[in-house]
């Protein structure tokens, strides 16, 4: 028996790989947390993966538990460094990946350019066959034209095939069989079917997820392959866990057959942890902020519970219409706006913050890099709540001379001082994020006040409280040590497989039983999942909702059904649940007939959690993490003389009030005054606000 | 409150929730919505307007919606003019263009008064088309019709609820015209929980930073529109253009825009007497095409409000086409809007060639499909426009298979879905590569869409245009090509219209959507070779009509 237990986050970025590792003695349950960082290193992503490693002194032989998050497949789809694909589809069906949906975000702009299809129109070929929307076969498959598409498929070098036929979420027995004879006649090649990934209708958001899957599957299976060989090389003897886009780990054996379900993984664990940290705090319902260099993402967690969504689109926003991949990833709204974010004025004098980042390189102006646009750093350091002796854990001497000039030149543009511009941009960046905080509770039917706002990332702790603030929220929580938030969340999380079906059913008795089978069928597939996985079943744990809608409606409400088998007499409780939850989002409900058209099925289990263990308070009072005084701008609350601390010095039971900052070397926290903090017995950050 | 609230900053912040507020009207109704054509068309739009019915803000699936609603509150602010007339809790409706309503009696107008400090601050409203509110013919809309009355029932911008107490009888009467009362309850619904949570969201604005504070943003926020406008319209060239073009049936429209610093003139004064039939538009419906290409103008991006417009002067003739006088029937009125705004731009297309693409299939194509559906026994209702080829720009092919520019954030219908809700079978949905477009830079190709009807006695309505009469091409570009439906007989025969109303098809019918391509720009024989390569490998065209319009092989 190992005296203590590693467990080992390890994040592949754009530009670096991350490393969070957590050693728990074992009975004390105790961490000490070790990070490192190494440069990715393209495109054999495990050889720095193994670097940082070896930087952060992990030996691989001793680690018990090991998740992995990458960007990998994102990158290569937004980069267009997949393979080449060959589609194969419903006859009279080629152009559903081309013809899309016909929208047109961008409506005034009459040079509108649609997105190109990843698969040219003569790689995308057909075959007879049809099934009904009932899954009901009204046209044979007829498979004798396959082997001349393969072959031209052949000739033009195509990698991967994908395979999507009309009405295969009902039944997908045409694609299972043309994708048995396409591995039969060309084994050697990647080859996908829609119904491996999604069992949810609309042809062209499966057919495109379908393609997109074969696109980067090659790469992703390459790059999986070698990680868990360059792992077992240096003794690691378990297998890795791989960082999902539904919140959740899968086995590196069962994401390497579908690996567009990473595509979103990069913000779930963040929100995952929030959700965590909920639970084991009391606080259940929690909106996340994560706020980074470039990018704000928040999330909404009601009673622990994240959403999980399949509307999931890559590059879309006012001005295009993206491309949709069908799979469970978490409902989450990112907005342009970080640390790193650009102010700037347009010709009309108004002022706007972001998208646009100044990155890390030449990143915010009191970098000293060269960059001369002010950013929201720059106007947080002017305004002292970044210590500008401090700045960036004391490893970076800020120039605060270009900041000024920066700042200084948004005012001249809007005909104000430093002070006032800086202030400014605070407000306008903190407004957007408002807005983005809005958009996941208010817009979806929840009042922020009942939420208590879990803030995390760089910038997390430094705008909580102002955000906080103008929702109504009475709460903030900054988690100890913030800026690593995201590793502790990948630590915590579950072995999870999210089942999305299509099925009609009118929620009218005698439906009971077919509503039960379809769950049914969906549960025994998890099952043998997780069973050839090494899983008992008895340890899976699985959440039913439904989704209804009343009839003629298009737009489902998602609902959590009541464990246990369902039932004709079950069906009117079910039935009143889903009014009272439509009533909550959409201020109304109807006396109309209520159907389901499909159900969303989560199964669980848990992977060796981090074990937390919750101190007493050490009854030291807050002033021995005392390091001094500053003057800081609240912008709407005024200018004070703030109490600043040592973030690292914080012990458990320690008590203070606002006007206050928290020094840590990762992050900042903001206090207004009038606030009042606790640190909990996890030396998380309990910031209540003025009632 | 707070002293700071009178800053600029403080009025960005509202400006900013405004927008943020419409946009959130538009996704509570989008997904609240029962027809098809709201929330998968997106037919549909959301605004808030001031206390006299200026637009501030909107949130929009479609261009043709933006500048729709202030006019309808408008006509409901000038209606209940003396004192508790409009009350707190109180929704309006209308659907009439001689009433406020621009469109068509489908498109109901949903408007709610917003008060704050005792007094009205803003309106908030929606559109929507609602799947049948009576008249002669199912789905309301009719070739046939020669007055408004047979187009369905008109509400002339009356209440819907007052003091937040829903009206019973009118809720009654508007149900029991409709041959889809389920429809069109659950639809009006989801319009009036938009606006309620619009009013919601602006009183809270209007007592976080008072309600003067409020009122000056939003009129700053529309002199910032015209701000925008003005800096635009001096960049572009000054002068008057002007053109005439032949439609389908044989009538000319002329059209005469003057460009100059301070205004944007539209004069549509001589064109054709109002029809018999309903391809009549009122001049509120005209005066939004004349924003609409106005906006892609001047400027796409930024917020588009009441003082976007104001440069705009329309001119037109009451009687004309664009222009009728009630009781004309105006039913299939974005047909005649949507070629009044390519009137426009292909007036202006030439002189400001960096702006403005080629023309594009230039139809909504609307097609209206009905019967029982055989599995479920109910009936339904298919009503939506159509995708098509787009023109080619300077530099770019066009695109294929967008909605047309009257449209915008629309999207078609998955097969799998018409297939579940309305019964018939999608046979093929695919490009349509027959020739036309062709150019140094093509258009794009439009779509072929074959519906198999599975009951005897179903309908079909459509109204086509650009049937004969070609999307038009720029600089020596080849003219795109038609748009139409056709009906395939299952005992053999076809048929093919552009206009037709209530015609009667049956099991294994199959009604054939075609719709056009683009047009080209510039010559076909200076096309980049390596392009026609893959026109020819991608199937969009043959060698032999290769070496024909582009010289290629030769």
């Amino acid at each position: 028996m190992a005296s203590k237990t590693i467990r080992v986050a390890t994040d592949v970025g754009g530009t670096f790989t991350d490393l969070v590792a957590f050693e728990t003695e074992d009975g004390t349950g105790l961490p000490r947390i070790v990070t490192a960082k190494s440069d990715t290193t393209p495109p054999n992503f495990e050889e720095g993966v193994l670097k940082v490693l070896e930087k952060g002194g992990i030996d691989p032989a001793s680690v018990d538990f090991l998740a992995h998050g990458t960007t990998v497949v994102i990158n290569a789809l937004t980069e267009r460094k997949g393979v080449k694909v060959g589609l194969i589809t419903t006859e009279g069906f080629r152009d559903t990946l081309e013809i899309a949906r016909g929208n047109r975000p961008d409506f005034f702009n009459l040079h509108y350019e649609k997105p190109k299809p990843f698969v040219p129109r003569y790689l995308r070929r057909e075959l007879p066959g049809r099934m009904s929307y009932k899954g009901a076969e009204m046209v044979p498959l007829d498979l004798s034209g396959l082997k001349p598409i393969l072959d031209d498929f052949k000739a033009d070098g195509v990698q991967a095939v994908a395979i999507c036929f009309l009405h295969s979420y009902a039944d997908p027995s045409h694609e299972q069989k043309a994708l048995a004879e396409v591995r039969k006649l060309w084994p050697e090649v990647s080859a996908v079917a829609s119904h491996q990934i999604t069992r949810e209708w609309r042809e062209y958001e499966r057919t495109n997820t379908a393609v997109l899957s074969a696109y980067v599957q090659p790469i992703a299976e390459r790059y999986l392959s070698r990680l868990a060989d360059g792992l077992k090389e240096k003794g690691f003897s378990k297998s890795p866990y791989i960082m999902q886009s539904n919140c959740g780990v899968d086995s590196l054996e069962a994401i390497s057959k579908i690996p567009v379900t990473m595509v979103e993984s990069g913000p779930a664990s963040g929100i995952w942890g929030a959700a965590e940290l909920g639970k084991l705090i009391g606080e259940p319902d929690v909106l996340a902020l994560d706020i980074g260099g470039t990018t704000a993402k928040c999330a909404l967690i009601e009673d622990g519970q994240v959403k999980i969504m399949t509307d999931y689109w890559i590059e879309r926003d006012r001005t295009t219409a993206g491309y949709p991949i069908m799979v469970p990833v978490v409902d989450l709204v990112e907005i342009g706006n970080g640390g790193g974010s650009i102010a700037w004025v347009d010709d009309f004098g108004k002022l706007h913050v972001g998208p646009q980042s100044a990155g890390a390189v030449p990143g915010p102006a009191a970098y000293g890099r060269g960059g001369t646009e002010a950013t929201t750093t720059d106007a947080n350091l002017w305004l002292g709540r970044i210590n500008r002796d401090y700045f960036c854990g004391g490893e970076v001497v800020a120039d605060m001379a270009a900041a000024e000039k920066a700042i200084k030149a948004v005012g001249e543009k809007l005909g104000t001082n430093a002070d006032e511009a800086a202030r400014g941009i605070i407000r306008i960046a903190n407004n957007n994020m408002v807005n983005a905080l809005k958009l996941v509770s208010l817009n979806r039917g929840h009042d922020p006040r009942d939420f208590t706002l879990v803030a995390f990332g760089g910038g997390g702790g430094m705008h909580a409280v102002a955000l906080a603030g103008e929702l109504g929220v009475k709460k903030v929580v900054v988690p100890a040590a913030a800026s690593v938030f995201s590793a502790w969340g990948m630590m915590m999380s579950d072995l999870r497989r999210d089942y999305f079906v299509t099925r009609l059913a009118d929620l009218k008795p005698g439906a009971a039983k077919g509503i039960e089978a379809v769950f049914a069928e969906a549960e025994d597939r998890a099952r043998r999942q997780f069973e050839a996985e090494g899983i008992p079943t008895g340890n899976v744990r699985f959440l039913r909702h439904g989704k209804f809608r009343y009839q003629n409606q298009e737009h489902t409400t998602e609902v959590l059904l009541d464990a246990g088998e369902i039932t004709d007499d079950r069906l009117s409780a079910i039935e009143q649940s889903f009014h009272e939850t439509y009533e909550r989002e959409y201020t109304y409900r109807l006396d109309a007939p209520v159907e389901m058209v499909g159900i969303h099925l989560v199964a669980s289990a848990e992977v060796g959690k981090l074990p937390i263990t919750e101190r007493k308070p050490t009854g030291a009072s807050a002033d021995t993490a005392l390091k001094g005084t500053r003057k800081v701008d609240y912008a709407l609350d005024g200018i004070h003389d703030a109490a600043i601390y040592d973030g690292e010095k914080l012990e458990p039971g320690m008590t203070f009030s606002g006007p206050a900052v928290v020094e840590d070397p990762g992050t900042t926290i903001v206090v207004h005054p009038g606030n009042r903090v606790k640190i909990d017995g996890y030396c998380n950050i309990h910031i209540e606000l003025q009632g | 409150m707070n002293k700071a609230s009178n800053d600029p900053i403080t009025l960005e912040i509202i400006q900013n929730s405004l927008q943020a507020t419409a946009d959130e009207m538009f996704a509570a109704m989008r997904k609240a919505a029962m027809s098809s054509i709201i929330y998968e068309v997106l037919d549909m739009g959301t605004g808030i307007m001031n206390a006299k019915g200026q637009l501030a803000s909107s949130g929009a699936g479609i261009p043709a919606f933006i500048g729709v609603l202030d006019k309808a509150v408008k006509v409901i602010v000038q209606k209940f003019d003396k004192p508790g007339d409009i009350e707190p809790g109180d929704v309006f409706v209308t659907n009439d263009p001689y009433h406020g309503g621009v469109t068509h009696l489908n498109d109901i107008v949903v408007a709610m008064p917003v008060f704050a400090g005792g007094r009205i601050i803003a309106w908030t409203a929606n559109i929507a088309h609602n799947s049948d509110i009576g008249g002669m013919a199912p789905g309301s809309l009719s070739g046939e019709a020669t007055e408004i009355f047979q187009e369905g029932l008109r509400l002339p911008a009356v209440k819907l609820i007052a003091k937040g107490e829903p009206i019973k009888p009118v809720f009654e009467i508007m149900k029991v015209n409709s041959r889809m009362p389920d429809f069109l309850e659950g639809d009006v619904w989801a319009a009036i929980a938009s606006v309620r949570i619009g009013a919601k969201r602006l009183s809270e604005l209007a007592e976080k930073y008072g309600v003067e504070t409020f009122e000056r943003a939003m009129a700053s926020f529309m002199d910032f529109g015209e701000q925008v406008s003005l800096a635009e319209l001096a960049k572009l060239p000054h002068g008057t253009f002007e053109l005439s073009e032949e439609q389908d049936d044989g009538r000319i429209y002329n059209a005469k825009i003057t460009i100059s610093d301070k205004e944007f003139v539209v004069d549509l004064s001589d064109n054709p007497d109002q029809d018999v039939g309903p391809t009549n538009t009122s001049r509120d419906g005209v005066m939004v095409c004349a924003q609409m290409i106005f906006k892609s103008l001047t400027d796409p991006y930024s917020p588009c409000n009441e003082g976007s417009f104001r440069p705009i002067r329309l001119e037109t003739r009451e009687g004309s086409v664009f222009h009728a006088k009630e009781p004309a029937p105006i039913g299939f009125y974005f047909e005649t809007e949507v070629r009044v705004y390519d009137l426009m731009w292909r007036c202006l297309a030439r002189h400001v060639p960096e702006r403005l693409a080629a023309g594009h299939f230039s139809s909504i194509c609307g097609t209206f499909i009905g019967g029982t559906h055989p599995d479920t026994g109910r009936h339904y209702t298919i009503i939506e426009p159509q995708l098509g080829g787009w023109g080619a720009s300077y530099g770019r092919d066009g695109n294929s298979a967008i909605f047309s520019g009257f449209h915008g954030e629309t999207f078609n219908t998955p097969a799998e879905i018409s297939e579940a809700r309305n019964g018939l079978f999608v046979d093929r949905m695919e490009l349509n590569t027959t020739p036309g477009g062709e150019g140094k830079w093509t258009g794009g190709h439009g779509i072929r869409l074959d519906y198999r009807i599975r009951v005897d006695g179903s309908f079909l309505t459509a109204g086509y245009t650009r049937s004969r009469i070609l999307p038009w091409p720029l600089d020596d570009g080849r003219e795109g090509s038609p748009n139409y439906v056709e009906v395939l007989r299952r005992e053999g025969g076809s048929e093919r219209y552009s206009f037709v109303s209530g015609l009667t098809v049956n099991k294994d019918d199959v009604i054939r959507v075609v719709t056009g391509a683009g047009g080209g720009i510039g010559d076909p024989k200076e096309r980049d070779p390596e392009r026609i390569r893959e026109d020819i490998r991608n199937g969009f065209t043959t060698p032999e009509r290769a070496r024909e319009v582009y010289g290629f092989g030769d």
